[in-house]
Parts: structure tokens; C-alpha cells; sequence
């Protein structure tokens, strides 16, 4: 084999905070066929067991209990970036130390680089010094690396932590290439005038530590202008409110987004792939999806608005309704809806408040009050997939809001699916388009024939080669 | 195992072995306003060569080289796509529908969507506002005051030189890292508390621990209570006691947070086991 390329998969790994060594053991979700819209399985799954002193997976084993906390600390999630090459056979393939040995290069030829960074203080001040970043490499051996994030305006000597990464010692078992990023602890750092530590100086609960040096940047204190630079939505900081404005407390967190790179001299060339790492919060209901995730917009990117005929199917569309379903579940819709609480109107912060707060327009619950009980919008969206694998349910395709109509607050604009919800431009959610474009293909096709996916066959063969 | 290259679809959505599915896109919320994972948004700003604009509105944050002069300016239409629509309905109960506000901003990843398909790596004809405009500004009945250029889309993906395909990674000159994460609240724990969960209720859960009463309609607790006995929906309140706040958040979250499967607070030994 010669390679020709390389490619880190997965191309963008998200990890997620906590403050266990233990990292989160892996499992698999599964839908129960007999249930589609019931909960999902949670099925642990084949796990790396990494030698701390080595760097190698020492054995892979399968827990017999999923466990997401270790004591009080939650367990990290920590991704493993793998890297692929593209053979002279045109396909790609995992890069392990045969392929690497036949090439006459080992594992210490690998070089690793990471790049993470924290800008939230700089994104609203603007000070290029408020800027918090963490760089290691070039990295081939198989040590962790601690990502030490260093911003010039922090304290002399003090660094934030944004977690490690570790180039896995391959073995025989295990002759992948790979790397893992292990996010930070989930602490939050502040910033004061005072030398941290001197006697006398207040200690604030809230607080790891005090990294940032109020004297040369102003993020402790800061007022954000609420203008059109400002972030959207606006103060969104942890702050003391004086007044109308909102001053920061200078508190920091270890979150981060950064790129892995790996690179490889073969022969005379000089390969080199990159993929995107971030850490954020745990994902607190790990048997639920989004409707609206980071993927869909991947594809939406990758393949357009429109899905072309031969990649729509039931499968997909029952997944999306699927992702709906475990977001109402997990709402209490009756006061998202903008029904009065214990006799209170407008009791809490919703699409409804929203409607009236953005614009002028008069507070009223966006459904039927009586209609909108979590368990009676559950059996609703049973009906819809019920419909949709009759062929039954052209009307569903309407009910779904275009993205050009997140402005309607009329009441049946407002009623529109997914309902109760805010999308990134602060109005209704919308799906993206082809998210939409996917389920009205589905939802449209004719009533016939019994089983929908023969109607998804014939329509495909109908019309294949009319959209692109 | 192989991949084909040019299967983009199996590399976007790749899974490394030992990976728990958190770890993938699917599992990350994108009606980010601003999000939790990242702010997604981000990665439209450097869309046109030439111009940064805001990662959720049209305006024009930085220009380069001849575009310096569009800093301020809306971008309210690309390749005959708009960028903003109106916000229309009853001002008074039982009124009819008119409009309420003339410009609200359509996000980025849909508005665009088309003229990232059709037009990625050529020109296209982009439309500013006339005069610099610190207020979202409607589409001008009359087009001919707009300022018309042509700009240079770039790719979101980065591409290959082996296969002269995409890849299917964000493409590096469009976000530095830390700029998917630097619009997202700070501290994140502040979010926990300050937005409700209409924003993201698949992973940060409301309404947990829900069983039908008597009365055929369902009871639960708030996910940020901090007791789950009685049973009971304590509306999202900052100020109430019995809802964990700002302090026990960046105190303690860790402990105070609880993990919830099948809907309800998950305590492995119990039967998800």
C-alpha cells in the first residue's frame, strides 16, 4: 500500500468536562424497534483501557454498568481522533504500524500538534491580550501533555488547564494510530486586582483559582455595550447587575476549541490532516438527541438544501421525529406554552414571554392550553409516525416551519413544528432545510400500496435524475 | 475496514472505535443561541473574502484591503437570497396580523444554505445597505440604492489535493480555534441558570422524572430542583431557593446535576443497569 493522504476521523470530536480521572466508558444507544418513539436503550460497549504509565491500551473490555459519575465528580468524556490513510487502492484505511513498517517508518515517525484556545473574555472585550490559548507539539512519543493555557493578561506564572492530550502507544492488539484529547475538569477561574494569595485578600467559593490579573485587562468589571458587536444573545456572562448594566465578575472557564494535526514524512513528501476538537458540558440526557444538531448542519454544508431523491428514506425521517419527541419529553410543555401557573400568567421565561419581550406583540400561550400536556403532544407525535408509515400524512409536511417563516408570530405561524423552541436567530426554531426538504419528500409521497418504503422505491425510480 | 474517500457521509459522521456517542456531532445542539457544545454561528463569518460579518446578523465587522469601507453595512442579500425577513402578527388580542418588526435577521446556515451549494469557491452578487446601519434594516422596495459586489464565497470544507474532492473538516482559515466556542456564555455554568430549556431540553433536561396523575395528565420535577420529593414543577426562577442557582453551579454542579435516563434521575444499581 502507499499512502497518499492523510485524514484524522473522526473529523470534528466533541469532548465533554468533569473532574474523574475516569473517563466515561463507551456504549452504544439503540432504538427498540417495537417502540421507535420509546426510550432508548443504553447498551455499554467495547472500552479502551489505557496504562497510565505506558500509553497503550493495555485491554478493551465491556462494563457491566454504565456509570456517568464517579463519587461527585462526573466522568470526562474523552475522544479518541483516529488517523486514516489513502492507499494507491483509492480507499482509506486505517494507519496502524504494519502500514506504517511497510513504508519503513514506525510510530515515532508520527508527529502530533495541538492547537486549543478559550476566547470567551476576548470575543467581548476585544483585547488581543485577553486571548487564552494552549499549543503542544510537535508530540511522538506517548506522553500526556497537559494543554496549559497561557493568556497574556493572566497573573505571572498562572496558567488555566483545558485538558491533555496523549499520542496512544500502538501495540499489537491495537495498531491503530491515534490520539486522545481529554478535556479539563469543569472549573471556573476569576480575575482579581489583588495579588492571588496575599493575606487578607477575599477568597471568592465560586472559584478554582485566581488567574487573571484585573490590573492589565479589564475583563473583571467589564460592561458589554449591548451593541452590534456584542455577542447575540447579549451579557451573557456571569455578572452583578447595577443598575442597567451588567459588570462582569471576571469569571472564566475551561472550556475550548482547538485543531489536532498529524503529519508524516513518506519518502520525500510530507503528509500532513487536521480535524476539530472542542469540550463542553456533559450531554445530561444521554439517551436523547437533539432535533436540531451540529450534524444536520454538517450535512446541510456539506450537501446542500435539497436531498436528492435516492437519499431520502422513512428511516431518516423517523429519526428526526424520534429527536422531536425526546425534546418534548424533556420540557414541560404546559408551562413552555405560556399556561398560567399556579393561577400566575406569564410565570416563566418561554417563546410566548419572548413573543411579547422581542416585540409588541400581546402575551398569549402559543397552543390550545388544554391540549398541550407532555403526555398528550408524546401520543401526538406517535400519530405522525403512525401516519407516516401508512403513506398517510401529506398534512404533516405542512406543518413544519419553513426557515423563512421564524418572523411569523401569527398564531398559527406560532404553532408551527418544531414548536415551543428558539432557534439561533432568536425566533422560532426551524429545522434546517434539508431536514425539511427530507421529511416533506417522505411525508408527500402517495397513499398507497402498503408499504411506504416500496412508495420510496417507485418515487426514486420515477424521479431520479430530476433534482440534484 | 475501508472508506471510500469520497464518501463523505461515513467520514462526517465517524465514530472511533472506544468513542460513547457524545462524542459525535449528532449529540451537539445547533439552535445555538448561542449553544452549549459551540456556537455554530461562527462558522459563517468569514463566509465572503473580504468581509467578517457577525456570526448572527448581517452586519459587517471587519473589511480588508478594498472592502475596509463596508465596515458597518448590512449584507441584505446574496445571489438573490435575503438575509432578513420581517416579523409579522396581532399586536392587540384578536387584531389581525401586521407587522411588528421590519427586519429580523434569518440565520446564517439556512439563508445561506443555496448559495453555499451553488456558488462555494466563485462570486456572487452580494447587496449592502447603502450607508452604514447600526439597526437591522428591511429588504428597499427600490434595490437600486444598495451597493452591489461581487464577493468570493469560500468553501466550509477544506478539500482535498490528492483526490481534488472535499474533506470533511471545516476548512482551517474559517474559524481559529477557539472562535466555535468564544460566543458561548462565560462562564458555561452561568447558561445552566440563565437559559430556559427551550433552548435545549434534549441535554439540558426540564421536566424530569414525569409520571401520569390521577387526573391522565403528567407531574415531574423541574431538572434543577433541588429535591425531587414532592413531586412537584417548580417554574424556572432565579430567585426561588428550591431551584439550584448561579452559586451552586460554579460551585458544585458536578454533584448537583443529575444524569437522566429513561426520563428519569439515573442512579446505576436501579433497574437501567
Amino acid at each position: 500500500m502507499t499512502i497518499r493522504e492523510l485524514r484524522i476521523l473522526p473529523p470534528l470530536a466533541i469532548a465533554r468536562l468533569g473532574a474523574s480521572d475516569l473517563p466515561v466508558d463507551n456504549y452504544e444507544v439503540e432504538v427498540d424497534t417495537t417502540d421507535p418513539l420509546g426510550y432508548r436503550r443504553l447498551r455499554p460497549a467495547e472500552t479502551f483501557q489505557i496504562d497510565d504509565h505506558s500509553g497503550e491500551i493495555k485491554a478493551s473490555y465491556v462494563p457491566t454498568v454504565l456509570r456517568f459519575m464517579d463519587n461527585d465528580k462526573v466522568r470526562p468524556v474523552a475522544p479518541f481522533l483516529e488517523v486514516w490513510a489513502l492507499s494507491g487502492r483509492g480507499q482509506l484505511e486505517p494507519l496502524t504500524v504494519e502500514v506504517l513498517r511497510s513504508h519503513r517508518l514506525s510510530p515515532a515517525d508520527v508527529k502530533w500538534r495541538v492547537h486549543v484556545a478559550n476566547y470567551k473574555v476576548y470575543r467581548r472585550t476585544g483585547n488581543l491580550s485577553d486571548r487564552l490559548d494552549a499549543k503542544v507539539g510537535p508530540i511522538s512519543d506517548h506522553r500526556p501533555r497537559e494543554l496549559s493555557g497561557k493568556c497574556p493578561n493572566f497573573w505571572s506564572g498562572k496558567r488555566l488547564p483545558l485538558g491533555w492530550v496523549r499520542y496512544i502507544k500502538p501495540n499489537t492488539a491495537f495498531p491503530a494510530i491515534r490520539l486522545r484529547f481529554t478535556p479539563a475538569h469543569g472549573y471556573v477561574y476569576g480575575a482579581s486586582k489583588a495579588l492571588p494569595g496575599r493575606v487578607g485578600t477575599r477568597i471568592d467559593p465560586n472559584l478554582k483559582e485566581v488567574l487573571y490579573n484585573a490590573n492589565k485587562g479589564r475583563w473583571l468589571g467589564f460592561v458589554e455595550a449591548g451593541d452590534t458587536t456584542s455577542t447575540n444573545p447579549p451579557f451573557i456572562y456571569a455578572n452583578n447587575a447595577v443598575g442597567d448594566s451588567f459588570v462582569s465578575r471576571g469569571y472564566m472557564d475551561d472550556e475550548c476549541d482547538g485543531i489536532v494535526w498529524v503529519e508524516l514524512k513518506v519518502g520525500r513528501q510530507l503528509l500532513s490532516a487536521y480535524a476539530r476538537i472542542g469540550a463542553g458540558p456533559p450531554a445530561y440526557a444521554p439517551d436523547s438527541f437533539p432535533v436540531r444538531s451540529v450534524a444536520d448542519e454538517l450535512d446541510q454544508a456539506m450537501f446542500g438544501p435539497l436531498v436528492r431523491q435516492g437519499d431520502s428514506s422513512l428511516a431518516a425521517v423517523e429519526e428526526i421525529l424520534r429527536r422531536a419527541v425526546e425534546t418534548v419529553r424533556l420540557m414541560n410543555t404546559t408551562v413552555m406554552n405560556g399556561n398560567p401557573v399556579n393561577g400566575l400568567v406569564n410565570s416563566a421565561n418561554t417563546m410566548a414571554s419572548q413573543d411579547t419581550g422581542d416585540t409588541s406583540r400581546y402575551f398569549e400561550p402559543i397552543m390550545s392550553t388544554s391540549i398541550v400536556d407532555n403526555h398528550a403532544l408524546i401520543t401526538l407525535h406517535q400519530s405522525v409516525l403512525t401516519a407516516l408509515r401508512a403513506g398517510s400524512a401529506p398534512w404533516f409536511a405542512d406543518l413544519l416551519r419553513n426557515y423563512d417563516e421564524v418572523g411569523d408570530l401569527s398564531s398559527k405561524g406560532r404553532r408551527k413544528m418544531p414548536a415551543l423552541m428558539r432557534g439561533a436567530d432568536g425566533r422560532y426554531l426551524a429545522l434546517t432545510r434539508r431536514q425539511v426538504d427530507l421529511i416533506r419528500q417522505v411525508a408527500r409521497l402517495p397513499i398507497l400500496q402498503g408499504d411506504p418504503a416500496i412508495a420510496l422505491t417507485e418515487t426514486k425510480a420515477h424521479s431520479r435524475g430530476k433534482r440534484k | 475496514m475501508t472508506i471510500n474517500p469520497k464518501n463523505l457521509t461515513a467520514q462526517l459522521h465517524f465514530r472511533a472505535a472506544g468513542n460513547p456517542p457524545t462524542t459525535m456531532p449528532e449529540t451537539a445542539i445547533s439552535n445555538s443561541y448561542p449553544g452549549l457544545e459551540f456556537d455554530f454561528r461562527n462558522i459563517w463569518r468569514r463566509l465572503f473574502v473580504g468581509i467578517e460579518l457577525h456570526e448572527s446578523d448581517n452586519y459587517v465587522v471587519r473589511g480588508f484591503g478594498k472592502h475596509r469601507n463596508l465596515v458597518g453595512h448590512r449584507l441584505l442579500i446574496v445571489a438573490g437570497d435575503p438575509t432578513v425577513t420581517a416579523v409579522v402578527g396581532p399586536q392587540m388580542p384578536g387584531g389581525s396580523s401586521g407587522q411588528l418588526s421590519d427586519a429580523t435577521m434569518l440565520e446564517w446556515s439556512n439563508s445561506m444554505a443555496r448559495v453555499l451549494h451553488r456558488h462555494a469557491g466563485r462570486m456572487v452578487k452580494c447587496e449592502f445597505t447603502a450607508n452604514i446601519e447600526p439597526q437591522p434594516v428591511p429588504i428597499p422596495d427600490n434595490r437600486r440604492g444598495l451597493l452591489s459586489l461581487q464577493l468570493r464565497v469560500r468553501p466550509i470544507f477544506a478539500s482535498s489535493k490528492t483526490t481534488r474532492g472535499a474533506l470533511p473538516v471545516i476548512e482551517q482559515s474559517l474559524v481559529e480555534p477557539g472562535e466555535l466556542t468564544q460566543s458561548l456564555c462565560s462562564p458555561w455554568q452561568n447558561d445552566y441558570r440563565e437559559c430556559a430549556c427551550y433552548y435545549w431540553a434534549a441535554s439540558r433536561p426540564d421536566y424530569v422524572n414525569v409520571d401520569l396523575n390521577e387526573r391522565g395528565v403528567t407531574t415531574g420535577n423541574n431538572w434543577l430542583a433541588k429535591n425531587r420529593d414532592p413531586k412537584e414543577y417548580v417554574p424556572d426562577d432565579f430567585a426561588d431557593s428550591r431551584l439550584i442557582g448561579y452559586e451552586d453551579l460554579f460551585q458544585n454542579w458536578q454533584a448537583l446535576l443529575q444524569f437522566v435516563v429513561e426520563g428519569k434521575d439515573y442512579s446505576p444499581g436501579d433497574k437501567s443497569d
